[in-house]
């Protein structure tokens, strides 16, 4: 039985012995490329693979080369446990990006805590991670919820009904609403959770009908947004009812969709790759050559460019990969970087991002017209909540209270 | 509560029902019929979505792309079965964990080819229906239809055709049918690519319902397959009411409270008649399909 | 016994006990990511033995393993979370709490499933509901229990490491460590696992998965064995996910998830079902290559994964250790080898009247069994019309009747198969109308079928000492009958054969030695010459008759001539009533009789 052990780890030892032996600096990346949550995955290892690329054809970072070291968790969640601490134990990484889902967050975050790592995480989440070693380069929840609130109800009118998936980042987006909601002086007429599993959306378009709202926010993730916005276009809604979602486009929604029904649903996001600015041409035309044309590039593609490039910063600021000094660096309220969405910089305390939040409206050719540009739009719950300059030691997960 | 309210509900339940027949119906086929449970049937499904939206992109017609998705699923059902379940006959369990590892297969091959996002296409029908207050999606109240079709259409093909008297014979008689020269393996090959067929007819004629990613048939997979296996031995017509009970019945839950515990509707429920028929609904029918 | 075979029947001791002192060496040695990782290997190995005892022993595949193992995994953290800052150590914390609430879900879940005696798809299809209605419910479910917050799909964090020291300083266990103490509490149940798979438990759980209507027609409570069987498993995955969850410091709702609920079939079946170890090996095969796989397939893990999964279900059908063993059994002797040098059966009828008064002596006199107005319908027909009977010891009875008369069914509705619409069955002074098979059987039934019903995987000792134990609840005095049972018929020298290894005759016999081991005290025989030679009914007829002398033996059968060997009382059923009776002479002459029984019949 076990001296199966004994063999296999010989020639475990022989694969992954190879790659550590370069005296270069390590970078790991962890990220689901195959499995369910690919969809996700794919792009964001694409685009840490791209900057890391980038920066070695720079001459690397303080004259050394970076060396990605890039698993693929396949959508298990104990992958995750699994390669974050083999890159921890073994590669001894000057950073790690990676992370898709909540509990995958969750799981890795600690290990990166006690090895004191940096740990970049740059996918579109609920908000309120805080501690000394993680950092946010995706939009919170509420960063993009606020200004999107305060459009909508200017546009359309006061009343709003909320369709969100039924696990955390739905719920918690759904409380925001409720409170920006109430700051714009608009009123919630209907809510409906839905399972992970529900492909089904008519009880929900029954629903929305039945509340009558002036327009609907959506925020099912991946295909099940997909799902919904093509019965809610084919029951001949889409027309009087507008819809609005703070997540739509992440997964490259707009793509999947049929062009009838993409048209017109306005997104708040961080990115859309028809911003017009010369860091996103040059970001798309870099892409282009790496990973061939027609792709379309998601925001979370962006966001982890984006934090490759800031954690390359921090470290040119701190003159060194030591994990204290890039701390320091990163929370000196310095770090900036110009990325494909516009400026982005790392607030001190919150270790979140603060950054441009665009509303753009959907075309017919699986594109997005920008609408409005809120610049430099902060974290603003992370940063009221978590302040790591103040309290260093703090580890908490902030959630928002009904 | 509004009637105009209440009609749309039923209608809608109705139709949620009627989708999760047809994504059951080839995998009711080849249970009914050959006692395999193909645990790469959503994958099927989702073969037939993609290889519909490719053909559609290339400019044929939607409503032509549909026979040829079938053709294709069908020809991949048929090697299938050849390589792989014609070795497993007789060992349910290992059939599920081989079609299981082929659902992985096929799942990551589909993402080498398309990516894992596929461009959609405009040239899909939509349109809707008023009842009262309420407007309903057209194309979704169609499935009830075209779930009735299918049924019409297995049910004749299993019952008027020689195929299906053979199809029938090799299941309820294997030894005589054996005897009087019914080529069984022949048999077997095409009621499993019949099977994988449905499938892809499912994926195609669903296509304006259920984007094509390479994750839509686990949607589909892990309910059609609990509907088949409650309604037991007689699968087909035991799933057309276990999808109607279990399918339409979470609907109304999901519609009338929240979506969560229609979910949950649709496990318990199907616990609970597991716990009343312990050999499925159809254990004791005297009917044989 | 040569020195080869003496090795093969050790190698499920010694071969592991080997492997865990080389692992304990290894993991010490070895670099630290490797000795984190290779135990979580291990911890998947062990859910994967906790579904082998359910699955290869028990012969149910459950996937509700992994719901044992997540209930078990969160439990067993909450209390680890609580007590641990205080007292250091986790593990006696997490351990206990975890297997208990894995063997918590796991009687659940059993006893709906033993209880309502599903088939066997449906049982595991219940089983995948209810991980999957587990799933669907966690997934939202937020709670604090003390320190601890379950938060959905975000998961319980801070759980502790694995930690051995006690006291408030204690520190988790670095890599290398925390990997021995898995191996050793691995190696722990292991070989108890493989203890409780040799004893009495193990054995009847062998039986109940060969022939499980069989197991209770010798007096066994199935359901109660299963569901222990079952427990027992779920404690195992319970404390299975406890150790994961001490191991990854984190569990979320994904450990229900329909995707984890197959891992540990494919753990089973690649190692080799029923083998207790081969699930470890199994889970360090997929561990290793998946892992390996994902630092660097360059994002092709599951095409890689699915497709050798399909290979080794074709063509390693035993899974690798199962291969490994019909190899290794190729270069022994055969076992079976004495079934082929027998001859016909001779009984030894002074052995038999011994046991006969042994078993008096130990089961008290024999009893009278009646039937008072038995009544049985199916729809319109009636096989089972107000018969009244009272059977006594002293003579043989014989049911006979044409095809179709309702002697096979007023014999199930006696021995408790169908419950009869009205009327009472009694057992000496008890009236056994509604109880179960096993409790009759208890009370001194005896039932041979008409098809043998031996377990063919179990030696012809085994078989008559799994009859035997039944009864005396103690091992050697079970021993010391079937031997005499064996001396009896004839079987000496095939005492280690495989009971499938002997011809269709000597199963009858055989069959016939399990149910004297229960020294019933009323027998039902159905149909005991079908099938048998000319000389081994001569043999039957000396059986039934010696045994009429000490129990009451009551026989359906429809040969006739045989019927008049037995020289006892003969009723006759037609249409499910008592058509005639008396001894075979009164019968022959009863014109009535043979218009019913023989007139329709020319040739006969």
């Amino acid at each position: 039985m076990k001296n199966y052990i004994i063999k296999s780890m010989f020639v475990c030892g022989a694969v992954f012995g190879a790659s550590s032996t370069f005296a270069d600096v390590n970078v790991g990346a962890i990220y689901d490329v195959t499995g369910s949550f690919s969809i996700f995955g794919v792009m964001q290892s694409n685009a840490v693979k791209l900057a890391i690329d980038d920066i070695n054809a720079k001459g690397g970072l303080l004259g050394e080369k970076l060396n990605l070291i890039t698993y693929d968790t396949q959508s298990e969640l104990s992958k995750y446990t699994q390669y974050a601490n083999t890159t921890v134990l073994r590669d001894r990484p000057a950073v790690v990006f990676g992370g898709m889902t909540s509990s995958s967050r969750e799981a890795i975050r600690p290990i990166f805590r006690k090895a004191n790592i940096p740990y970049f995480y740059s996918t579109l989440y609920e908000g309120g991670a805080c501690d000394k070693q993680t950092f946010v380069t995706a939009p919170s929840a509420s960063q993009q919820i606020k200004p999107l609130v305060e459009w909508a109800i200017k546009k359309y009118g006061p009343k709003m009904f909320i369709m969100a998936p039924d696990y955390n980042y739905g719920t918690i987006s759904a409380l925001w609403y409720h409170e920006y909601a109430k700051q714009f002086n608009g009123e919630v007429v209907g809510e409906d959770f839905l399972a992970l599993t529900v492909t089904d959306y008519t009880p929900t378009i029954q629903k929305i009908q039945r509340a009558k709202p002036d327009f609907v926010v959506a925020i099912p993730v991946g295909p099940n947004q997909v799902g919904f916005l093509e019965q809610f276009t084919s029951a001949g809604l889409k027309d009087s009812i507008p819809v609005v979602s703070s997540n739509y486009s992440t997964a490259n929604e707009q793509v999947l969709l049929t062009p009838n029904a993409g048209k017109g649903i306005v997104s708040s996001h961080v990115y859309f790759s028809s911003l017009d600015n010369p860091e996103n041409k040059a970001f798309l035309k870099k892409w282009a050559e790496v990973y061939g044309k027609g792709q379309t590039i998601s925001p979370e593609a962006v966001t982890a460019w984006n934090a490759v490039h800031l954690w390359a910063n921090s470290v040119e600021k701190a003159g060194t990969f030591k994990s204290k000094s890039v701390y320091t660096a990163l929370e000196s309220g310095e770090i900036n970087f110009k990325g494909p969405n516009g400026d982005v910089s790392m607030e001190p305390g919150s270790h979140h991002v603060k950054q441009n939040t665009y509303i753009a409206m959907g075309d017919d050719n699986y594109g997005f017209e920008v609408l409005e540009t809120f610049k430099a739009v902060a974290p603003s719950y992370e940063n009221q909540k978590c302040d790591l300059i103040a309290n260093p030691k703090l580890v908490k997960h902030f959630t928002p209270k009904a | 509560m509004e009637l105009d309210y209440l009609a749309t509900i039923l209608l809608s339940s109705l139709s949620s029902a009627s989708i999760l027949l047809i994504a059951a119906m080839g995998l009711a086929v080849v249970f009914g019929l050959m006692g395999v449970i193909n645990l790469a049937h959503s994958e099927f499904l989702m073969i037939g979505a993609y290889a519909a939206l490719t053909v559609t992109k290339a400019g044929v017609p939607y409503i032509l792309s549909i026979p040829i998705a079938v053709m294709i699923t069908m020809s991949i059902g048929a090697i299938v079965e050849m390589l792989i379940v014609r070795r497993l006959y007789g060992r349910l369990f290992d059939t599920m964990l081989a079609t299981w590892g082929l659902s992985m297969f096929f799942m990551q091959l589909v993402v080498v080819i398309f990516g894992t996002s596929t461009v959609s296409v405009a040239t899909i029908p939509q349109f809707n229906v008023s009842i009262g207050e309420y407007s309903l999606d057209g194309y979704r109240l169609l499935m009830i239809l075209v779930a009735a079709l299918m049924f019409l259409f297995v049910y004749l093909l299993m019952t008027k055709t020689v195929y299906g008297m053979k199809a029938r014979a090799s299941i309820q008689q294997p030894e005589m049918a054996q005897a009087i020269g019914i080529d069984s393996n022949r048999v077997n090959t095409l009621t499993f690519s019949i099977g994988c067929g449905l499938a892809g007819f499912a994926g195609a004629i669903l296509l304006p319902l259920v984007p094509a990613t390479p994750t839509m048939g686990l949607a589909f997979a892990v309910k059609s397959f609990l509907a088949v296996v409650v309604a037991g031995p007689v699968a087909l017509t035991g799933t057309v009411l276990t999808t109607l009970g279990l399918g339409g019945g979470s609907s109304i839950t999901a519609s009338f409270l929240s979506s969560v515990i229609g979910e949950v509707f649709f496990f318990l429920i199907t616990a609970l008649l597991l716990w009343l028929y312990p050999c499925g609904i159809s254990a004791k029918w005297r009917r044989k399909l | 016994m040569t020195l080869s075979e003496k090795i093969y029947q050790s190698a499920g001791l010694t071969l592991p006990a080997i492997a865990t002192l080389t692992a304990l060496v290894v993991a010490f040695l070895i670099d630290p990511y490797l000795a984190f990782v290779s135990t979580s290997w291990l911890i998947f190995g062990l859910l994967g033995m906790s579904l082998d005892i359910v699955w290869g022993r028990g012969g149910l595949l459950s996937l509700g393993q992994t719901a044992f193992y997540g209930m078990g995994g969160y439990f067993g953290s909450i209390a680890a979370i609580n007590f641990s800052e205080l007292t250091g150590n986790s593990i006696i914390w997490a351990l206990p709490i975890g297997s208990l609430f894995g063997a918590l879900s796991a009687m659940l879940l059993g006893y709906v499933i033993f209880y309502a005696r599903m088939g066997e798809l449906q049982s595991t299809i219940l089983s995948y509901t209810f991980t999957l209605l587990l799933w669907s419910v966690i997934q939202t479910f937020k709670i604090d229990i003390g320190s601890a917050s379950v938060l959905g799909d975000s998961g319980l964090s801070n759980i502790p490491g694995i930690i051995i020291g006690f006291g408030a300083e204690a520190e988790s266990l670095g890599p290398n460590q925390a990997l021995m103490t898995v191996i050793i509490i691995v190696a722990i149940l292991y070989f108890l696992t493989r203890q409780l798979m040799h004893s009495h438990f193990g054995r009847i759980i062998d039986c109940i998965r060969i022939d499980s209507s069989k197991t209770e027609l010798l007096g066994y409570d199935v359901r109660k064995y299963q569901l222990l069987n079952f427990i027992y498993a779920g404690a195992i995955a319970g404390l299975a996910g406890t150790l994961y969850a001490l191991w990854s410091n984190f569990l979320s709702p994904s450990v229900f998830s329909i995707q984890e609920a197959f891992l540990p079939p494919i753990y089973v079946l690649i190692g080799g079902l029923g083998t207790l170890a081969g699930p470890f090996v199994g889970a360090l095969m997929i561990g290793i290559m998946s892992f390996v796989l994902g630092g660097a397939a360059g994002g092709q893990t599951t095409l890689i994964l699915g497709v050798t999964l399909i290979l080794l279900v074709l063509f390693l059908k035993n899974g690798i250790l199962g291969s490994l063993d019909s190899l290794w059994r190729k270069f022994l002797p055969d076992p079976n080898a004495a079934a082929r040098n027998t001859n016909s059966v001779k009984i030894d009828v002074e052995v038999l009247k011994q046991i006969l008064i042994d078993a008096e002596k130990q089961a008290g006199p024999a009893k009278n069994f009646s039937t008072i107005q038995l009544f049985k319908k199916f729809g319109g027909v009636i096989p089972v019309n107000k018969v009244d009977r009272n059977f006594i010891p002293g003579k043989p009875y014989s049911l006979i009747g044409a095809n179709g008369a309702g002697k096979s069914s007023f014999l199930k509705t006696c021995v408790g198969i169908y419950q009869p619409e009205s009327g009472v069955v009694n057992l000496g002074d008890d009236n056994i109308t509604s109880s179960p098979i096993f409790e009759r059987v208890k009370k001194g039934m005896g039932v041979k079928n008409q098809k043998p019903q031996v377990f063919g995987d179990l030696s012809v000792i085994d078989n008559l000492w799994i009859a035997a134990y039944s009864r005396t609840h103690d091992q050697q005095i079970a021993l010391d009958i079937s031997h005499k049972v064996l001396c009896m018929l004839g079987f000496e020298e095939q005492l280690g054969v495989n009971a499938s290894a002997l011809s269709h005759g000597q199963q009858q016999w055989l069959d016939i030695g399990m149910v004297l081991c229960l020294a019933p005290r009323i027998i039902l025989l159905d149909e005991p010459a079908a099938g048998m030679t000319k000389e081994e009914t001569r043999e039957l007829s000396l059986l039934i008759r010696t045994l009429a002398l000490h129990t009451t033996v009551v026989v359906v059968e429809h040969d006739m001539d045989f019927v008049s060997t037995l020289e006892g009382h003969v009723t006759m059923l037609h249409q499910g009533e008592v058509f005639a009776e008396g001894n075979i002479e009164e019968l022959r002459k009863d014109e009535r009789v043979l218009d019913v029984y023989l007139g329709r019949r020319k040739h006969v």
